[in-house]
């Protein structure tokens, strides 16, 4: 019985180590080109994050046409793998896992801060680049190395729609803070736009925490409401966002709102319809930016939505910076192909190369030109404050630059 | 005052919800000693129903992407319709997850597995056809109604008050049913005592398909006017629900159906009372009153305590 026991013991620590050494020895093997260059991409197209991820999903894959469109990394075409990430940190988790083991040499994603703060440790310790194309929250790229982003950070953009919201309304006065509190995401970014709200003379009267899967918003609303706020400043995700904005507005609110980039997406139009109108948002994108590589885009988002004429033609920010995220690591392999071809490499080679080609570009992208830090965070220009404008019937409606 | 009537706004309006939806829970576990864990994707169900007969259309995903059905009812119509479309669906759950285990007088925790596996492949089925996205029924459904009420300086919106009319509604109808009609006294026989109930020259299983039918008709009913209040936050939109409803259920007493409703109120205005600041918290509130209660009364408010056998 003993004997049977250590000799079953035996086999499985056997096959436990025959497994990590396979795991091992394909970090260490060559490139697998067979198919083209692998490139993955970890999106929440499903739960309540879903808004985001579809628009990410179409911005990736205009953004792999148009680079195999033009010769691939040097002839061979990207090869790209998206895996749902649902909308929550395990699934994210398995589904980079899942990339990783694959053999991606970068990955694309995953949608949520939230989901990064869990996901992007596994690339980090496996030594995968990461570009992160809506992560906003404070941190990001300081989970290691491999992690950058192409979304600038929350701190960079928020406070320039408190700034908006002033110089529109110099009468305001009293605002009221709504943010979810178990969102990395929204937790994070709340803290900026206090921040900016104490720096214009505007202590919150108010600030009402709610959860990311709430729908109801009564009681929030009316202890709010009680205040008295002339500005409401929101830091959720489009779901809970849009929902609140439609009760609040239901509830008798009539002053300015201010909402974070979880609600950088035309999917709140369907939400909070003809409520939406009039909230003001700070972008780091504007389809108006009137440069070969944001009009290339723009080009190809409206080809692309025309079958279908119940979408917009204009981009959002959302997609621009999936398009971006696929754009800067599409350049990087063609550039790294160019100095060490990617044959020559084995994977965890080619992906330690791959990170310093990535920080070390500067890409012409929709979002205007940009750069890295040496931590893989974004450096960019342009930015922008938008203000929603419903259409007649609060159906559709479109961001709405302001000067 | 006029606080404190907020207060009882904001609790009666989230209760009624929680009552609507244990309602159908309570009515199935009281003729089956199961709860049916598939309630949850029938609420769901019954808000995308109610989305697709008022004219919404299905989105760019799933097998379904762009359907929108030739003709548009108005949102009364829609409702009830819904509510009869989930019935049927409930149905079908009852003649495949429960009906076949009960043939063979398996354990009721298969049944109570089965229900969670057949809400499991509803879901599924769900984002299969109308993909994962939100559905939101338009702003103005209501026709000339005011957004919201104003009652003595406490406000609720409307769509919550009719919310709660309904539950009141339905839980009158019900209650008369169930102690004034002959079907509704067979029912209780049924859940009394089935075996006896059966030699008394009851129907067991077609009083256990009336009880789904019923259970299914308020998750629907349910689910429109919950997606009518809020957007249908995807195919897992009943599941935070089913949860909440599940304490309500306990709250209340187990197969209780005034309880159901009374649990419900009660957990509504124990989540209004968390302070505003710390209203994040009020799922942890509200499950450690329920917590609390069920020390005190185990059997839950108005439950009946369990007989030993010996």
């Amino acid at each position: 019985m003993k004997r049977r026991l250590a000799s079953s013991l035996a086999a499985l620590i056997s096959a436990a180590a025959a497994l990590s050494a396979c795991q091992g020895s394909d970090d260490q093997g060559p490139v697998n080109l067979s198919k083209g260059v692998p490139v993955g991409a970890v999106l929440a197209l499903t739960g309540n994050a879903n808004v985001y991820g579809q628009d990410q999903k179409i911005g990736i894959e205009l953004a792999l046409a148009a680079l195999n469109g033009a010769g691939g990394v040097n002839g061979k075409p990207l090869a790209l793998s998206i895996e749902d990430g649902g909308s929550a940190e395990p699934s994210a988790n398995a589904a980079f896992t899942l990339q990783i083991n694959r053999g991606m040499l970068a990955l694309i994603g995953p949608t949520l801060s939230q989901q990064a703060f869990s996901a992007d440790p596994i690339a980090q310790r496996r030594g995968v680049p990461v570009v992160a194309p809506s992560n906003t929250a404070t941190g990001i790229p300081e989970i290691g190395h491999f992690i950058s982003r192409v979304s600038a950070q929350s701190s960079v953009i928020a406070p320039l729609s408190i700034a908006k919201a002033l110089q529109l309304n110099p009468s305001i006065r009293r605002a009221a803070v709504f943010y979810a509190q178990d969102d990395a995401y929204s937790t994070a970014e709340t803290v900026i736009f206090q921040q900016a709200l104490t720096a214009k003379g505007l202590k919150p009267v108010t600030v009402q925490r709610t959860q990311l899967n709430d729908q109801d918003f009564q009681s929030q609303i009316t202890a709010a409401l009680n205040q008295k706020p002339d500005l409401v400043v929101l830091s959720l995700q489009a779901m809970d966002g849009g929902n609140l904005i439609r009760q609040l507005r239901e509830l008798g609110y009539r002053g300015a709102i201010v909402v974070g980039n979880g609600m950088n997406t035309p999917n709140i139009y369907p939400i909070c319809q003809k409520y939406c109108d009039g909230i003001l948002i700070a972008q780091a994108y504007s389809p108006e930016l009137a440069t070969p590589a944001n009009q290339r885009f723009t080009a190809a988002f409206a080809a692309a939505q025309a079958r279908n004429p119940k979408v917009s033609p204009i981009p959002p920010q959302l997609t621009a910076q999936a398009y971006t995220a696929m754009q800067v690591i599409g350049e990087a392999l063609a550039r790294l192909d160019r100095s060490q071809p990617l044959k020559s490499l084995s994977v965890s080679q080619a992906r330690r190369a791959l990170m310093d080609e990535i920080l070390g570009g500067t890409y012409q992208t929709p979002l205007g030109e940009i750069r890295f830090t040496p931590e893989g965070e974004v450096i960019q220009k342009n930015f922008f404050v938008a203000q929603v404008r419903m259409n007649a019937g609060g159906k559709s409606g479109r961001f709405s630059l302001l000067p | 005052m006029e606080g404190l009537l907020q207060l009882l706004f904001n609790g009666l309006s989230v209760g009624a919800v929680y009552a609507l939806f244990a309602l159908g829970y309570t009515l199935v576990f009281s003729v089956l000693g199961v709860i049916n864990f598939a309630h949850g994707a029938i609420f769901t169900l019954g808000a995308y129903f109610t989305y697709l007969l008022i004219g919404g259309a299905v989105g760019a995903n799933g097998l379904l992407a762009g359907l929108q059905l030739p003709f548009a009812l108005p949102f009364w119509l829609a409702l009830p319709v819904a509510g009869m479309a989930a019935a049927a669906v409930a149905l079908v759950v009852e003649r495949i997850a429960f009906s076949p285990l009960r043939d063979r007088g398996s354990d009721p925790l298969l049944a109570l597995i089965t229900s969670l596996g057949a809400g499991v492949i509803l879901v599924n089925l769900i984002q299969l056809l109308v993909g994962a996205e939100s559905y939101s029924i338009p702003v103005g459904t209501l026709g000339s109604l005011p957004a919201a009420l104003s009652i003595a300086g406490a406000k609720v919106r409307t769509v919550q008050v009719i919310l709660l009319a309904i539950a009141g509604l339905l839980l009158a109808a019900l209650s008369i049913w169930i102690d004034g009609s002959r079907s509704g006294k067979a029912l209780q026989a049924v859940s009394e005592d089935p075996v006896t109930a059966q030699l008394l020259g009851i129907n067991s299983g077609r009083m256990i398909q009336i009880a789904f039918g019923i259970s299914g008709f308020l998750a629907g009913v349910a689910g429109g006017l919950v997606g009518l209040s809020v957007s249908i936050a995807g195919p897992y939109f009943g599941i935070g629900y089913g949860l909440k409803g599940l304490g309500v259920l306990v709250l209340g007493g187990l197969g209780s159906v005034p309880g159901a409703v009374l649990g419900g109120l009660i957990i509504g205005l124990a989540e209004a009372c968390v302070p505003a600041e710390l209203s994040g918290y009020k799922d942890a509130v509200s499950f450690g009153f329920l917590f609390l209660v069920l020390l005190i009364r185990p059997q839950g408010l108005l439950g009946r305590p369990q007989p030993n056998k010996v």
